[in-house]
């Protein structure tokens, strides 16, 4: 074959050759012959490699798991943080509103100078409303101190350590607080009650009484600055031949969920005690 | 138990009621950890300073309390007795003993926070007190009286076991 055509002829053949077949790909003529001829074949591929990667995964599974475990006990431990992060958030949040509504309190009520104080507990007896706070002496409490919320009045320091004070809350049975309704601006007396009810007593027959009317301290008696919203009246009782008409009050401050409150310090209490007369048989 | 023990303990038990206990009541009634405490400490017969125990506890309690100092010693020492006499005449005492005691305790402790109250002035009704204070009182002393009782028994055994 060599003898028959020479080596040039055989180079020009080939290329020749090649540029004719290139010249068939590139017109498209190849296209449903290399569709037929390859199509198995990437079957055949495809399932080699599933099989190739099944393997692999079968072979490097236990070290996978291994890893994936140690980032789920991280996973675990990072979720953990980030839930008490939230909690810690939330109450911080619950706070910053109890604070921010303390702050408009104080803001509205710019004659008062205010110390803030946290409710740390409850006296021991149920048959006492006091609340201890974590504000005394060495922060310049004194007994007498008018306690408020932002709501309005919570209550009054009656003793006092250096480093604590127990308040007396408006909803304790022993409280008598001189009134004064709105917007008639009657003079009542308020008292507390071992169930936590508030009773307005003492209220002239002849007041235009009715629920919905707001009380306010009246400073009467020297005890409570005057001013000071306690609560709304809920219901009246009027008999004819009684002396007063009574009602029921409920409180603007909700002593169930007192956690700070502010006490104010500019108030000096009266002691009226030795104006009191004393019974002479 | 060691008197020494009783004030670190107690000192808690005060602070945990005052914090916490005091801020869960039904209807207007508290339980009282610490005269459920000194209640199942008097009952264990392997502990003999029962009455340091008392003083103490009603001291910490008195401290924290705004009622007149004095009282709650009183009354928690009318309860160890109380126990104490239970604890010597009976041969085996159960869990029953210390719902009894809780219970005649619970009303030792109310009725004289009522009496001093009522001598100082306080308008407090009788009946409204029973009902909303005394009884549910009695009821969260009760469901406090069983892990009380279980883990005092344990640990005055731990420290005094009996022969």
């Amino acid at each position: 074959m060599n003898k028959r055509f020479p080596r040039s002829i055989r180079t020009l053949a080939i290329s020749l050759a090649a540029i004719g077949i290139l010249a068939l790909a590139l017109s498209g003529v190849f296209t449903s012959l290399s569709r037929l001829v390859l199509s198995p074949l990437t079957s055949i591929q495809t399932w080699v490699s599933q099989q190739y990667q099944g393997m692999e995964s079968f072979i490097s599974a236990s070290r996978d798991i291994r890893e994936i475990r140690q980032q789920n006990t991280g996973l675990e431990a990072e979720n953990a943080r980030m839930q008490a992060q939230i909690v810690e958030l939330q109450q911080q949040l619950v706070e910053y509103e109890i604070l921010s509504a303390l702050l408009e309190f104080a803001r509205a009520n710019p004659e008062n100078k205010y110390i803030g104080a946290s409710v740390i507990g409850r006296d021991p007896s149920p048959f006492l409303n006091y609340i201890i706070i974590n504000r005394g002496s060495d922060d310049g409490l004194k007994r007498g101190m008018p306690v408020v919320t932002q709501n309005g009045l919570a209550g009054r320091v009656v003793q006092v350590t250096a480093s604590g004070a127990r308040v007396s809350l408006i909803t304790d049975p022993a409280t008598k607080i001189n009134i004064r309704i709105e917007p008639s601006r009657s003079a009542a007396v308020l008292s507390g009650s071992i169930t936590g009810d508030l009773t307005l007593e003492q209220i002239p027959q002849e007041a235009d009484v009715n629920p919905g009317n707001l009380i306010l301290t009246s400073g009467l008696g020297g005890n409570y600055p005057a001013n000071i919203i306690i609560g709304q009246i809920t219901s009246v009782k009027s008999r004819e031949n009684a002396l007063f008409q009574s009602a029921s009050v409920q409180p603007v401050t909700d002593f169930y969920d007192l956690n700070i409150v502010l006490v104010i310090t500019n108030f000096n209490p009266v002691d009226i005690s030795p104006l009191v007369p004393i019974d002479t048989p | 138990m060691s008197v020494i023990l009783s004030i670190p303990v107690l000192s808690l038990i005060t602070i945990f009621q005052s914090a916490v206990i005091s801020r869960l009541p039904l209807n207007r009634g508290t339980a009282d950890l610490m005269l459920v405490v000194l209640v199942a400490i008097a009952l264990q017969k392997s502990v003999q300073d029962v009455w340091q125990w008392s003083i103490v506890g009603g001291l910490l309690t008195d401290f924290f309390s705004g009622l007149p100092f004095g009282l709650f010693t009183v009354s928690f020492l009318i309860v160890t007795w109380f126990a104490y006499f239970l604890r010597e005449r009976i041969w085996r005492f159960s869990f029953l003993m210390q719902l009894l005691v809780v219970f005649s305790g619970t009303l030792i402790t109310h009725g004289l926070s009522y009496l001093v109250l009522f001598l100082r002035g306080s308008s407090l009704q009788f009946n409204t007190v029973l009902q909303t204070v005394t009884l549910p009182s009695i009821i969260l002393n009760f469901m406090l009286s069983l892990p009380v009782f279980i883990i005092t028994q344990d640990i005055a055994q731990q420290i005094n076991p009996l022969e």
